[in-house]
């Protein structure tokens, strides 16, 4: 076991890896991981699916619930609350989402009741023009009333409360004028993008940076696709880079702190190397939310390092043939064009 | 014209990297006109309101504007809006950095794109909101140039980015993956 | 079109003037029944006889609460099929309590604009429908809301219960040449940030975009309740031949369903036509391609060699009837 620490930053494979960490944690971690290579190359897709239904993995499976409360819960939501103590510009809510953030908050409970029965609850006390509920979380202790539309009935705005239960980023469209506008949102584990900077941004805007997905017409296809969801109709995809160490806030906004570890990383031993690179996929949901009619995008990023990946067969070759195969605008803008090499000579010698 | 923009420059009005000046929305029924600027923007700003003027409709009310500094123009114009009915249109004309701060303030006045006019002198300088310590800079630079922060000191790049809300650019540390000092290979 | 129906019961029936009937709607196994947007509206299933040849798919908008409904109401004005009327809303109006009815699960083309600092709702006889819903949206949100309505005298569904959720912002008049000159002064006078939202016969509708746009209303901040335009029509009829087989695509079913159903296995996932990848190669031998899919560029529709299976069908000519030759 190798204590090599990545310079400046300081990350360390101590306690960052996993195989230094609780052997029950690391088994669910590796047992859900969505992997989110199906094919032997990636290029960018409007790559939607019907959301619900499991994917079974050589490792175990992912999928069935549109909002997963895992083992890293009460972690990622003790990180995400550090985080907004730092920098609020992360939660963000433009005036005319007020309806879409009581709307997503009633949504996400539903998804957290439906997949979590035995210890989380939404009942309807009361119907009407402004009915009542009961919201039971008992993984946080919480058991509360509250009426739809009264904010003095919440403990804080229903967006940001809601964001405290979820380790889902979430981000909130509102649709008009034929498009989508990013208005609001809680977003603390950011892969390489500022939410603070692009709130009040259109959809096309917010994905302006990102090479190819233009031309190949990706993304205003994907916007046609989003503005035409129905209520009750979930979709979602999967998105996918590369990051050094368990960080989850790879925002813009510290790229001047991990930023660093993107040179640091190639200095490392192949220990090192292999308990720090991590494959980080998000797993992103598409809501359309019924009474204010604004989408509400779901992203949920899971990491796992590639020695766990290197674990599973499949994972490792499918890994390395995604990798090497990967034209250089795209790791180039997903920031691994420096030691996607090494990760992919990483990957083939560990079989 | 210069080269079209690369199709990721989405969010990147085009008078922002060439002074185009719009033509205005005839179907307007009430007009607000913006000429913004010093020296050669203020001159230029009262060239394109002279041109714009005869071709707004006849007997419409048309209230025009004139100031230095672009806190006044959007002071004007929020007069103007606060008692304006539907029908009412903007225009402005000044260096693209003030039309965006115009277009910022107009589009959170409830004001929508297809009510905005803009006519732009001059494309030198550019508003830069630093990611890393939130302060916004006003810099001659062109896109992808690099500026420095004023307030933390970092080299940004000033990205192809730009926000709606705030008309300023994202700006990011250009030189973040470096080795740290002392640390070489 | 896959979408999965709502199996509902008649509860209630109310007659609120001699050819507007009020419907309730409650689900058969006694369940929840999902919140909708205001504006949106539910497509019944009114199925064949009666002189109805085929099955029809009727739009009515939802009027009652939005939000943890407990039942869906519509209100239906009977067409005459006597007057060249489908027939569907005078099946409506047999309904008794009690009656099975099936419906796909709400829609919405028509909701709120929640960026507006004020809503002008404009609406004319049975179109005070859709505008009910956004009512009492906007008086759970107090939102600034002005309504405008016209209806013949004594036939005016609705009118009381919306002039109460206004608060008094309400004006109904009962003659075109006043409510002309009424739509003509209040779009003059709305504050900007306003959106209008207008719903009534086509005709009526027309009236309301030309008075805006007078006004200098940009198209954005107008917006008709046009029942349905965004669900794809059912189609034609066509045939579908695939490695020597010939298969019925009757209307309503996709060419990706006639496809399923006969055993083969195609690619998809949204089935709507955005995603890519249900993608058929054409061969010679068809007919051409009525493409309907918001995937395929302009040129690769022209060329007429591919289709996206999920929305796109066959089009006759002067003398062939429609039909695909598919490679899969």
């Amino acid at each position: 076991m190798t204590t090599t620490s990545l310079p400046r930053t300081g990350l360390t494979t101590d306690g960052l890896d996993l195989t230094t960490a609780d052997p029950e944690r690391r088994a669910a971690l590796v047992a859900g991981f969505p992997f989110p290579f199906p094919n032997p190359t990636y290029r960018y897709s409007t790559n939607v699916e019907p959301a619900g239904s499991a994917v079974v993995t050589p490792a175990g499976q992912w999928g069935d619930c549109v909002v997963d409360v895992d083992v890293e819960y009460t972690a990622e939501l003790a990180e995400r609350a550090e985080i907004l103590e730092r920098d609020p510009s992360r939660h963000a809510v433009l005036p005319h989402m007020r309806v879409a953030c009581w709307d997503a908050m009633l949504c996400l409970m539903r998804e957290l009741a439906a997949a979590n029965p035995a210890t989380m609850e939404l009942t309807l006390l009361e119907t009407g023009s402004r009915p009542r509920y009961r919201w039971r979380n008992d993984v946080l202790g919480i058991d509360t009333a509250f009426t739809y539309g009264l904010e003095s009935t919440l403990p804080a705005e229903p967006l940001a409360w809601i964001g405290q239960q979820v380790q889902e980023d979430v981000v909130l469209l509102d649709q008009r004028e034929g498009e989508l506008f990013g208005d609001a949102g809680v977003v603390t584990f950011a892969a390489d993008w500022s939410f603070g900077f692009d709130v009040g941004m259109s959809f096309l805007e917010i994905h302006g940076p990102v090479p190819r997905l233009h031309a190949e017409g990706v993304i205003t296809r994907a916007q046609a696709f989003l503005t035409r969801l129905q209520p009750g109709e979930v979709y979602r995809r999967t998105n996918w880079t590369l990051t050094i160490g368990r960080r989850l806030d790879v925002s813009t906004e510290l790229y001047d702190q991990w930023g660093p570890d993107r040179e640091s990383i190639q200095l490392l031993d192949d220990t090192a190397f292999g308990a720090l690179v991590h494959l980080r996929t998000e797993v992103q949901h598409l809501i359309r939310l019924p009474e204010s009619g604004a989408v509400m995008f779901l992203i949920r990023s899971y990491m796992l390092p590639l020695e766990e990946v290197a674990r599973v067969e499949h994972w490792r070759t499918r890994a390395a043939d995604v990798l090497e195969e990967l034209p250089q605008d795209m790791a180039d803008y997903k920031g691994i064009a420096k030691y996607r090499d090494r990760a992919v000579a990483w990957l083939r010698a560990a079989g | 014209m210069s080269t079209p923009a690369p199709p990721h420059y989405t969010s990147v009005p085009p008078w922002t990297r060439e002074p185009v000046v719009e033509s205005p929305d005839a179907t307007g029924t009430a007009f607000t006109v913006l000429a913004v600027g010093t020296g050669s923007d203020a001159t230029g700003a009262a060239a394109i309101v002279d041109a714009w003027l005869p071709t707004l409709p006849v007997g419409a009310p048309v209230q025009v504007h004139t100031s230095e500094d672009v806190a006044g123009a959007i002071a004007a114009m929020r007069t103007d809006l606060a008692g304006a009915r539907v029908g009412h249109r903007v225009l402005v004309a000044g260096s693209a950095t003030d039309c965006l701060a115009v277009r910022a303030a107009a589009l959170g006045s409830s004001l929508m794109d297809s009510e905005l006019t803009v006519g732009v002198t001059s494309v030198a300088t550019r508003a830069v909101w630093c990611v890393h310590c939130s302060a916004t800079t006003i810099a001659e630079a062109g896109l992808e140039d690099v500026v420095t922060c004023p307030s933390c000191r970092k080299d940004l790049v000033v990205y192809p980015h730009v926000s709606r809300r705030t008309g300023a650019h994202l700006g990011f540390q250009v030189d973040a993956e470096t080795l740290p000092a002392g640390v070489t290979a | 079109m896959s979408a999965e129906r709502i199996a509902l019961v008649v509860t209630g029936l109310t007659a609120l003037t001699p050819s507007i009937r009020e419907v309730v709607l409650a689900p058969i196994d006694g369940g929840s029944l999902p919140s909708y947007a205001p504006g949106s509206h539910l497509v019944l299933d009114v199925p064949v006889g009666d002189g109805r040849e085929r099955a029809l798919a009727n739009a009515y908008s939802l009027t009652g609460e939005t939000v943890e409904p407990t039942e869906y109401r519509i209100s239906v004005l009977r067409c005459d099929p006597a007057d060249g009327a489908a027939g569907g809303s005078a099946w409506v109006h047999t309904l008794a309590v009690g009656d099975k009815v099936e419906a796909l699960p709400p829609r919405n083309l028509f909701a709120p604009v929640r960026h507006a600092t004020k809503h002008l709702l404009v609406g004319a006889g049975i179109g005070i429908t859709p505008l009910l819903s956004h009512l009492r949206s906007h008086v759970r949100w107090d939102a600034d809301v002005e309504l405008l309505h016209v209806c013949r005298e004594g036939e005016g569904a609705h009118v009381d219960e919306v002039v109460a959720l206004t608060g008094g912002a309400a004006t109904v008049v009962h003659d075109r040449a006043t409510f002309a000159a009424l739509l003509a002064e209040r779009v003059r006078d709305q504050p900007l940030g306003t959106h209008l939202y207008t719903c009534g016969p086509t005709g009526f509708m027309d009236l309301v975009h030309l008075e805006a746009a007078a006004a200098g209303w940009p198209a954005e901040r107008v917006h008709a309740e046009a029942f349905g335009a965004a669900d794809l029509d059912p189609g034609a009829p066509f045939t579908v031949g695939v490695a020597g087989e010939e298969i019925e695509v009757p209307s309503g079913v996709s060419l990706l369903e006639a496809l399923e159903e006969a055993g083969h296995e195609v690619p998809n996932l949204c089935r709507q036509g955005v995603c890519g990848e249900c993608r058929v190669p054409v061969a010679s031998g068809s007919t051409p391609v009525l493409h309907r899919d918001l995937y395929l560029t302009d040129e690769d529709k022209a060329a007429n060699d591919c289709l996206m299976a999920c929305v796109s069908r066959a089009l006759p000519t002067d003398d062939r009837p429609a039909h695909l030759e598919v490679t899969l």
